[in-house]
């Protein structure tokens, strides 16, 4: 069988898949049948919207024979149908183009012209059984029925109401219960707890420059030194930026000094990797859990180890400059930088990327 | 009494011959499905348990596409030989016979089914127009 003339329609059909409709299995089913009995007439092609059309007509003939067929027995006072009520259907459908014995009143119907002519229309027509196997549809689904009181083993809340009847819902579907927070959350705590980490973090923020300028001077040891009892003394005080401000001469300040890149001579002795002169800092940081309170910690050691610098040409790293992040006010950020076990190792690599950033911008360590 | 009984011997062969019908015909299968016709039988509120009957309303709708159907055939054919009347060659050609919308709808005519088919569908209310006068 081939479908002619009708070959876009078929091809836009294609192309999205299509919703079934309700009645879906039932028209193609019929589409097929009809198909089958228009070939045994004779046809040898057919356009899909005449299959369409025709399968539509009898299935709506076939409705109609039923309803007919019911409205019969009604009539007669039953519920179902019998032979006769399926003939006077047959006859009343096939009354329009007629058929012998139509205006007979008194005549049994059993010999009415309908049976007639479809027993000679069995003895003459060929037997075509349906294509394929039709299964039975539609398929009826089991549902679950509600159970009763006396099957949950609930009494009925009411002595009206008899325990044979569906059981009401559980009372958390309708009723509102709510939701507490399982972690005990302490709001001043918090706060507290969020304050120490940012001095933390403003602390070490500071030694890291105290520590980048000292490292930057001639004298590995003597300036080390220096630093660590500038920054000795000023992590005694707890912020420094809130410490008065230091009189002329009150303090042994470490002179000013060429960065690396200027001074051939001396920047060849310091040997120490990047990750030594951090440690005190990472470890600060590790402890900052452990450590309850508020202690105001020295975290820089005594004695301090010179440090190894790479030389490289002058090459501007895109990103932010070291001095950037110190006047950049985002402690918030850093908080969350620091305040982490998990990312040690990624502060390691933070540190030694603020490192290497300085070295290789030399001019912003001059304004330092 | 006589006729009575004449009467009564050519109702008894009329019931005769449809129970013996009706029981033929669980030996004819029909083209349509018995399960398609419970369907849509048990739809429009139609009850009987006995097979004899859907398979009676099956043979009759049977019956009714088949009779459509050939009278779209001589529709079809008609036409084809109307075609064929000025050109000899094309009876060679077009023996295929495939139904149209034309045919079917003329064949339902009888029947006093009214089937309009639309002519073509076009894809927007701009197809077919001049190029020039279409908006893009």
């Amino acid at each position: 069988m081939s479908d002619g003339g009708e070959d876009d329609r078929r091809n836009s059909d294609n192309n999205a898949p299509k919703r079934a409709g309700p009645d879906e299995f039932g028209r193609a089913v019929s589409k097929i049948a009809v198909a089958q009995i228009c070939e045994s007439v004779g046809f040898e092609g057919f356009q899909d919207s005449v299959l369409q059309a025709l399968s539509n007509i009898a299935v709506r003939y076939l409705c109609d024979v039923g309803k007919t067929a019911n409205f019969c027995a009604n009539l007669a006072g039953r519920t179902q149908c019998n032979v006769f009520d399926v003939i006077r259907g047959l006859e009343d459908l096939g009354s329009s183009e007629g058929f012998s014995g139509a205006s007979g009143v008194d005549q049994c119907i059993v010999s009415s012209g309908t049976v007639r002519e479809i027993v000679e229309y069995v003895n003459t027509a060929k037997e075509i059984p349906f294509a394929q196997p039709v299964p039975r549809f539609p398929v009826v689904r089991n549902c679950k029925a509600t159970p009763s009181f006396v099957q949950m083993g609930e009494t009925p809340a009411g002595k009206h109401i008899p325990p044979w009847l569906p059981a009401f819902p559980d009372s958390h579907t309708y009723i509102q219960t709510p939701m507490w927070n399982e972690r005990a959350t302490d709001p001043r705590a918090d706060k507290l707890e969020q304050a120490r980490q940012r001095r933390k973090a403003e602390r070490s923020l500071l030694s890291l420059q105290q520590r980048l300028i000292c490292n930057g001077s001639a004298s590995p040891s003597t300036s080390v030194e220096r630093c660590d009892d500038a920054e000795a003394s000023r992590a005694a005080e707890g912020n420094p930026f809130l410490a008065s401000p230091l009189q002329f001469g009150e303090k042994d300040v470490s002179t000013v000094v060429l960065p690396a890149k200027l001074l051939d001579d001396l920047v060849v002795d310091n040997h120490v990797s990047v990750l030594e002169t951090f440690a005190p800092a990472i470890e600060a940081v590790k402890n900052s859990f452990v450590d309850s309170g508020e202690s105001e910690k020295n975290v820089v050691p005594e004695k301090r180890s010179a440090v190894h610098f790479k030389l490289r040409t002058g090459k501007k790293i895109l990103g932010e400059s070291v001095d950037l992040r110190l006047k950049n006010k985002s402690v918030g950020k850093v908080v969350s930088w620091i305040g982490r076990d998990e990312e040690r190792d990624d502060k390691k690599r933070r540190a030694e990327y603020i490192l290497r950033q300085s070295m290789e911008n030399p001019q912003e360590l001059t304004q330092l | 009494m006589n006729q009575n009984q004449g009467g009564n011997d050519a109702r008894h062969d009329d019931d005769s011959a449809l129970s013996d019908f009706l029981a033929s015909l669980m030996d004819y299968t029909p083209t349509i499905p018995d399960e398609l016709v419970e369907h849509y039988l048990a739809k429009s509120g139609f009850q009987c348990p006995d097979v004899r009957l859907i398979r009676l309303v099956a043979v009759a709708t049977q019956k009714f596409v088949a009779e459509v159907a050939s009278g779209a055939l001589q529709q079809c054919k008609a036409r084809q030989s109307a075609v064929v009347k000025d050109k000899r060659d094309k009876q060679q050609k077009d023996k295929r016979l495939i139904l149209t919308m034309e045919d079917l709808s003329k064949a339902l005519r009888e029947y006093g089914v009214n089937v309009k088919h639309q002519e073509y569908f076009a894809d927007s209310p701009s197809t077919g127009m001049d190029p020039a006068s279409r908006d893009e």
